[in-house]
């Protein structure tokens, strides 16, 4: 393995640009620093990025962050069990059935011999597998309205609003769930839900090419991200990237089938997904367009995986036996699962009271932004902004 | 790979600052032992966490090349000592270590681990804000989620929240 | 006596037909006494009062089309509410909206140029839009070098918005601006060079000229269909004016996901709107400017029809087809510039530079070469 130094050196990235190598040699001018945010429509929510500019060229970034800060971890300290996970919610609102997940497995982590029911695995792979298709689908638009396409963001919201509207009929919320709870799931599927579920899969499965070939395929789009941005392998583990900035790199790792959770191991093996990988089809091997592209490819996967659990999903208990005011033994456990945008980790400590002693939580796009400080340096304006859109943040998330 | 064995590894390579594993076990009535569930920590000593990061990123057998997650945590207001958190996970052998050091809240203070994984950058930054330890070597050791002016380290269990901050009540 | 003199003052003594002002003061029963200069700045105010809500009128329709299209593209309805017809009202409740709302200027602006920038944007563009006749009959001002009036001041507007990017004060707004700048310097080369091939092919700079020479072959003798190089040039003429327009895919001045709203993230109210107008303003003649040069101007089938039974080419009917036509021509234009923008991601700021200097000027230049080649065969052939 490699030494301390990295294998990529800034003064490298600064002659390599995705633009053309004139500017590189321009009239020296003085530098002009821009704030991009906190409210700027490339930050996603309240991020700010102050960049240094030559002209065009980005010559320097620093990210910002806090905008957004709402104390998740002390108020993980102060409320119980059960109360924090409406909290959980809140930090990657895009995808909050994962989030409910990723919690209720560190809890149940903590809880020996305890076992989820079937029939609620099979529920909550459904809804965590629907919800990254819509999270991705969020993705896949911004991206569009990033690059300067609007069009895509609208279609993709239609296809989002049928996902919201599924879950609205089994929780009753469209954003943010609390569906999945310590021990199970919170509400059976309605009758009819699960038949909605598959012509949703048979309905989006046609959409998704369509979706596919308007962005990711269209020429301009290809000549804004392929060799934008580009994350070596090297540098991608460097900066503990997870989720589709990793796979963006060419690192063939998901935690649904390489650490496996729930169902999902069982899933593999019988075939129901495969894990999307960037190739460098475009450009570069993990530039931004390969991360694009591992999201919409991922998008399908996820169909794949729902139509599987369709097939396997039986009667019984929705949730195991859990006490209304829970009482967790002590301990402490670390759970990480793969959300849309990474490794969703959740460290939780009990003293075996009600109130958790720590409850930290590792959420995957505060790592995943750390990248775009270095990445930015001697792109042009757009690029940058491309850049920050490839690595599909949630502001709620990295703040927390 | 399983935690005894990850330590067998590191004990094999003679790698300093290994302080043992903290395994979960079942309760017992009888001691008054509540017991401890959950899953197993690599206890290790803070002083040594460099070259125990890079063991555990350079040895072929362990490979642990991600650094996932770096956190503390205050188990008791009254404890003498913070609890630092790393998570690790290897891409190849696909197997997690879950790291915690003690570090004594009188001397908060240890080497960074931004020279073994870049990753540990922003997760320090953070991880000092909000318990105050210092981090040597850290290139940017600046604020990250709170603003700049901010007293006090707010995940530290003898914290006392502010009454007002720039004049605005927080009552 | 007097409207005689009004009218040899106004009109140009080569053309048949007379001024629009001019047509409306013989309408009207003046008394012998009015002197001739009283009965011209009547004429000019009033035309111009015409002129300015006839544009107006069409600018808005635009605005309300823009807002149809991009629905119906992106499977919505678009306004459907604002007096009731599928929100045809919608453009005006827009107008009275932005009359009335607040005006900011940013507290460190320049105050003048602030003030200035939206009047040289409109009145540039306005300015532009006189050369346009409306039919052989109609027109406001009649000029025999009509493309170079057009293109001279359409390009003025970007005087106007390097001013509004500087007054106001912000970096993005700059940023738009410096971007707006380079984007039409770059582009006005392969736009006039390209409109040089019909140009060629026509022998005229008027454009009720150019359009007349087009009205062969029952209405259907389109310079397009007559030269082969203005195939090539009509597209590189389309995607300059594109980039002259600030619309998608060049509409980096604006940029609205890098640069917030570049040039005008200051602006606000009636003075924003002022850009507004302007851009569609400019999307039309840029667009009735292809229709003029490339398919046939007033003409179509319908307008031979016209002169194969025997109307005049002054009577009302034929003035209201002509105008009818270069209307429906435009507006084809305008639709493709919708559809373009509703569906293209925007490019970057070199790829911009490097499609204008190093492929379109070129392949301009070829055009020209190409379509003057092509006339000086025909002539040996033909003649």
């Amino acid at each position: 393995m490699k030494g301390h130094e990295p294998s990529y050196s800034m003064e490298e990235r600064r002659t390599l640009p995705s633009g053309e190598e004139e500017f590189f040699f321009d009239v020296k001018t003085s530098d002009l620093e821009v704030n991009m945010g906190p409210q700027h429509p490339a930050t996603h929510g309240v991020m700010r990025v102050l960049i240094r500019c030559d002209g065009e060229l980005v010559t320097g970034a620093q990210a910002h962050l806090g905008y957004l800060h709402r104390c998740a971890e002390k108020i993980g300290e102060n409320v119980e069990w059960l109360q924090y996970l409406p909290y959980t919610d809140r930090y990657d609102y895009l995808a909050a059935m994962n989030n409910n997940l990723g919690y209720s497995m560190a809890v149940e982590a903590l809880m020996p011999g305890f076992e989820v029911p079937r029939r609620a695995v099979m529920l909550r792979t459904i809804c965590v597998e629907l919800n990254r298709i819509a999270s991705h689908l969020v993705a896949y638009g911004t991206y569009g309205l990033d690059i300067g396409a609007i069009t895509p963001f609208l279609y993709a919201f239609r296809e989002r609003e049928w996902i919201q509207a599924l879950f609205e009929k089994i929780c009753g919320a469209r954003l943010t769930y609390s569906y999945i709870r310590i021990g199970g799931v919170f509400n059976d599927a309605p009758p009819g839900w699960l038949t909605e579920v598959g012509h949703f899969c048979d309905v989006f499965e046609e959409k998704w090419k369509e979706y596919r070939d308007l962005l990711a395929l269209n020429h301009i789009f290809i000549k804004r991200t392929a060799n934008v941005g580009v994350i070596p392998k090297d540098m991608a583990i460097d900066f503990g990237l997870t989720g589709p900035m990793l796979r963006g790199s060419g690192v063939d790792f998901d935690l649904r089938r390489d650490i496996p959770y729930m169902a999902y191991g069982e899933a593999h093996e019988a075939g129901a997904f495969d894990v999307p990988v960037g190739e460098g089809e475009k450009g570069e091997l993990g530039d931004c367009w390969d991360r694009f592209s591992v999201r919409v490819q991922e998008m399908m996967e996820s169909i794949k995986l729902v139509r599987w659990c369709l097939e396997m999903i039986e009667d019984g208990p929705i949730i195991g036996d859990v006490p209304k005011v829970l009482k967790v033994p002590p301990g402490e456990a670390y759970v990480g699962i793969e959300n849309p945008r990474g490794e969703l980790g959740h460290y939780v400590h009990s003293d075996g009271g009600k109130i958790a002693v720590r409850c930290r939580v590792r959420g995957p796009s505060f790592t995943n932004l750390a990248v775009i400080e270095e990445l930015m340096v001697g792109t042009l304006l757009a690029d940058s902004v491309a850049i920050i859109g490839s690595t599909d943040i949630v502001v709620g998330e990295t703040d927390r | 790979m399983e935690l005894q064995a990850i330590y067998d590894t590191l004990t094999a390579a003679k790698v300093a600052g290994l302080l043992g594993c903290d395994e979960p076990r079942p309760s017992n009535k009888k001691e008054k032992d509540p017991g401890r569930s959950g899953l197993p920590f690599l206890m290790v000593d803070p002083a040594e966490i460099v070259p125990l990061l890079t063991a555990c990123r350079d040895m072929p057998l362990l490979q642990f090349d991600l650094l996932i997650d770096l956190s503390a945590a205050d188990p008791a207001a009254d404890g003498e000592d913070l609890w630092v958190l790393i998570q690790l996970l290897s891409l190849k052998h696909r197997h997690r270590l879950a790291i915690k050091a003690c570090l004594p809240k009188s001397a908060l203070i240890m080497s960074s681990a931004t020279a073994v994984y870049r990753a540990a950058n922003w997760h320090e930054r953070e991880c000092s804000e909000m318990f105050g330890i210092t981090f040597e070597g850290h290139p940017d050791p600046r604020k990250i989620l709170l603003p700049d002016d901010w007293d006090g380290y707010p995940l530290r269990k003898d914290y006392e929240f502010p009454t007002e901050y720039h004049g605005i009540s927080c009552e | 006596m007097i409207q005689e003199q009004a009218q040899q003052a106004l009109s140009h003594s080569v053309h048949p037909g007379s001024n629009v002002f001019v047509r409306i003061l013989e309408w009207l029963p003046l008394p012998e006494w009015v002197p001739g200069w009283v009965i011209i700045l009547g004429g000019v105010v009033m035309g111009m009062s015409i002129f300015l809500a006839v544009m107006s009128l069409i600018v808005m329709f635009c605005v309300w089309l823009e807002r149809k299209v991009s629905g119906h593209i992106q499977c919505r309805t678009g306004p459907m509410y604002a007096g009731g017809w599928h929100g045809w009202a919608q453009s005006i409740a827009d107008g009275v909206k932005l009359l009335l709302k607040e005006d900011t200027i940013p507290k460190d602006a320049d105050r003048a140029l602030f003030w200035i920038a939206p009047a040289i944007v409109l009145g540039s563009i306005f300015g532009a839009m006189v050369a346009m006749p409306l039919s052989y009959d109609w027109w406001f001002g009649r000029m025999d070098l009509g493309v170079f009036a057009i293109l001279a001041l359409s390009s003025t507007t970007t005087i106007g918005v390097v001013m509004a990017g500087w007054a106001s004060n912000s970096k993005w707004s700059l940023y738009g601006a410096m971007r707006e700048a380079a984007q039409v310097v770059a582009y006005e080369i392969p736009l006039g060079l390209a409109l040089l091939a019909p140009l060629f092919v026509l022998g005229t700079f008027s454009l009720n000229e150019a359009s007349a020479m087009q009205s062969g072959w029952f209405g259907m003798k389109w310079a397009i269909f007559t030269n082969p190089f203005l195939v090539p040039a009509f597209l590189i003429y389309w995607i300059a004016a594109l980039a002259e327009t600030k619309r998608a895919p060049f509409d980096l001045p604006e940029a609205e996901s890098e640069l917030v709203a570049g040039f005008l993230t200051e602006y606000s109210g009636i003075r924003w709107s002022f850009f507004f107008f302007e851009e569609y303003a400019a999307m039309l003649l840029m667009s009735v400017l292809a229709a003029f040069f490339w398919f046939g101007g007033f003409e179509s089938p319908l307008t031979g029809a016209l002169r194969a039974s025997g109307v005049e080419e002054t009577s009302l009917l034929f003035s209201v087809v002509c105008f009818g036509t270069v209307m429906i021509k435009g507006f084809v234009g305008i639709f493709l510039m919708m559809w373009l923008r509703w569906t293209l991601p925007r490019v970057r700021i070199d790829q911009v530079m490097t499609m204008g200097y190093k492929y379109l000027t070129p392949l301009a230049l070829f055009c020209v070469l190409g379509a003057a080649c092509w006339e000086a065969l025909q002539h040996l052939i033909f003649s």
